[in-house]
């Protein structure tokens, strides 16, 4: 086949490695909410939030980082509204999830409506080309010729596991999300970390969000994330609830996209539709033939109420 | 208290949602009974798969609505628009309630709507409706056709002229309908104008992933494209893509996207869709309410190729004396753009 060579190679896993970042941030950061006991169907929604926001502030702001710090604020906000639904109000989670989406998905339109009004496009994040190491060759410019954001979500992998596994927080965060019960007769507070988690997920996702305007398309339409937020929520269960293991799918998904788009762009003879669900064929297929226990956060989904059983 | 408390945020929440998504829908006009054909304001209902200022498929209509009302009078011609209504069961819930409230022609923008439009037409057979791109007409129902391969013909032959890679990059966004009339005449244009340039061809499956048809066109790019085009809403993802590296360009279609990267856009297909609005105002005034299979190309003016002003000068002219010779022939009918074969 003519034109695979190495520098093809290269940019294949070069924007697998970029296109990976958005589902890294909204999978991990979802994955501490799970953690905690509480599962979020709303990602969708607050990056959809997040994208806009990081867009209209880098808009408005000249700063793609102004942009950046504003879709982690709207982050905390929607993830507060969402603890204040879930976690005081204990309404069903799957419910309230899906009305965050919803909510994420019509506001971020009506306020692109209102304060933009036409599609413009802004100057977004840059890839750094980190000095010595972009020089190596082959992995020089696959893994570090790339933007912030990029360098950030997979810093947060090892980051995340540690928090998780190896501090106090991280220790009560596994507690509430296993044995609630017993993480409260304890004196942790149950409703006080799953507010913390959902905030910090939520933050994650926004940050997800602003991933797609500020540092890949640098531009906002309407239903800017298509999806990815769903993904990234399959993602948790691929990876297990580890950062580790959600690294891997989200670097299989991503990898699985980015190869069918050369496949097609080449002009392999491959009929697209096939191209087109390959990474989520892979995805299922990994799913399904994965061994080992399927292990989930015990107390996942149920309110917790002082005095009563799930 | 507290669980009511919860329904109660949750159902607000969903109200809030519907009440966005459907801004458009409420134009505070009396109600009317369906039938006032004495009236001598026109209202026109158009109910869009996407937004009004997607800068493609949506918007071109708007604005060729708009041009409308302008050259017949604001108080000649009220114009209501529902957005964001993809799905046609949806689509549908407001076209019939576009009908009831009587308004006159009811156009739903977009081929998925053909068989949604059937069935409520026959319940309303006093008001015009039409549809698009599509050639399956009713008593009161015109289906409107783009020969989008014409345009596609032109901006190929501009890209196999113009190409110095020797690689034409489509983002399609899925195969079906007006995407592959359009890219069968750009693959066409590129063949006719040097046999030796390729034109390459991928969908992302979708046509409102800005994201991935950015991807999509990036990935064009690093394989060698320097031209690269595509059509739907999402084109504009790929073409902010292609804006970021030097002379690289694009090629628009439904409408002039120059304005969004000024130095990449080297020409479009423009639909002029207020032709096609006056046409099927005249026609009901004639007392035709559908049946007609409106068809937009070159020969009538539906379909007009214009140049970037701004980057007029890098296209050499023997290339758009070439064209212009192309766009007659196409027009006289010496050369027939072919479709493909179902």
């Amino acid at each position: 086949m003519e034109g695979i060579n190495s520098e093809i190679i290269i940019v294949i896993l070069a924007t697998g490695i970029r296109l990976a970042a958005p589902f890294l941030l909204a999978a991990l950061g979802e994955m501490f909410t799970q953690r905690s006991g509480v599962y979020n169907l709303g990602v969708e929604g607050i990056m959809m939030m997040g994208a806009f926001v990081g867009f209209f502030i880098t808009l408005i702001g000249g700063s793609p980082l102004l942009g950046i710090a504003a879709s982690l604020v709207v982050g905390a906000l929607m993830g507060l509204l969402m603890a204040v639904v879930s976690v005081t109000f204990k309404a069903e989670q799957g419910i309230s999830g899906i009305g965050l989406y919803m909510l994420g998905w019509g506001l971020s339109g009506l306020l692109f409506r209102l304060y933009v009004g036409a599609i413009t496009t802004i100057d977004g994040l840059k890839p750094v080309a980190i000095p010595l190491l972009s020089d190596i060759p082959f992995l020089g410019p696959i893994l570090f010729n790339q933007n912030g954001l990029v360098y950030s979500a997979f810093l947060l992998v090892p980051i995340s596991a540690f928090i998780l596994y190896k501090t106090t927080w991280g220790l009560n965060v596994r507690a509430v999300g296993t044995m609630p019960e017993a993480a409260d007769t304890l004196g942790v507070s149950v409703q006080g970390i799953r507010y913390q988690c959902l905030i910090v997920g939520s933050m994650l996702a926004g940050l997800a969000g602003a991933f797609l305007t500020v540092g890949h398309a640098n531009m906002y339409a309407d239903n800017i994330t298509a999806g990815r937020g769903f993904i990234s929520i399959a993602l948790v269960y691929f990876g297990r609830w580890s950062p580790w293991g959600i690294m891997l799918g989200a670097l299989l998904f991503s990898m699985a996209d980015s190869f069918q788009s050369m496949v097609q762009v080449l002009g392999i003879n491959f009929p697209y539709e096939l191209a087109v669900v390959l990474p989520y064929v892979i995805t299922i297929f990994a799913l399904a033939i994965s061994f080992g226990r399927v292990w989930g956060p015990a107390a996942l989904g149920k309110p917790f109420q002082r005095g009563t059983r799930g | 208290m507290k669980r009511v408390l919860t329904v109660f945020l949750t159902i607000v929440m969903l109200f809030a949602i519907a009440g966005c998504s459907n801004s458009g829908t409420t134009a505070n006009t009396p109600q009317k009974p369906a039938e006032s054909p004495k009236a001598e304001k026109i209202r026109i209902a158009l109910v869009l798969p996407a937004t009004v200022d997607d800068m493609a498929w949506g918007q071109s209509m708007v604005e060729g609505l708009k041009a409308v009302q302008k050259s017949m009078g604001e108080d000649k011609v009220e114009l209501a628009t529902s957005e964001k209504l993809g799905n046609a069961v949806d689509a549908g819930a407001a076209i019939r309630q576009y009908a009831t409230q009587g308004y006159d022609i009811i156009l739903a923008h977009g081929s998925q709507y053909q068989s949604v439009l059937g069935e409520i037409a026959k319940d309303f057979p006093k008001t015009t409706f039409a549809y698009g791109t599509g050639f399956t007409t009713g008593p009161n129902i015109f289906a409107y056709d783009p020969q989008a391969q014409e345009g596609g013909y032109l901006l190929g032959m501009l890209a196999g002229k113009m190409s110095k890679s020797g690689i034409v990059g489509i983002v399609g966004p899925v195969e079906s309908g007006d995407a592959v009339k359009y890219n069968y005449g750009v693959q066409q244009g590129v063949a006719k104008a040097k046999s030796d340039v390729q034109t390459r061809i991928a969908y992302t499956g979708s046509f409102n992933d800005i994201v991935g048809a950015g991807n999509l066109a990036k990935t064009h790019i690093s394989a060698g494209a320097d031209f690269l085009t595509g059509s739907s809403q999402q084109a504009v993802g790929a073409l902010r893509a292609v804006a970021e590296t030097e002379g690289k360009y694009w090629l628009s279609t439904d409408m002039d996207q120059s304005s969004l990267a000024p130095n990449h856009v080297l020409a479009s297909q423009v639909y002029n869709w207020e032709k096609v609005a006056t046409k099927i105002i005249e026609l009901r005034k004639q007392g035709t309410l559908g049946g007609q299979r409106l068809s937009l190309n070159l020969a009538d003016g539906t379909i007009q190729f214009k140049y970037n002003e701004k980057l007029a000068d890098k296209v050499p002219a023997e290339v758009k004396a070439a064209i212009e010779q192309a766009k007659q022939d196409i027009v006289s009918g010496k050369v027939k753009v072919e479709l493909p074969k179902k």
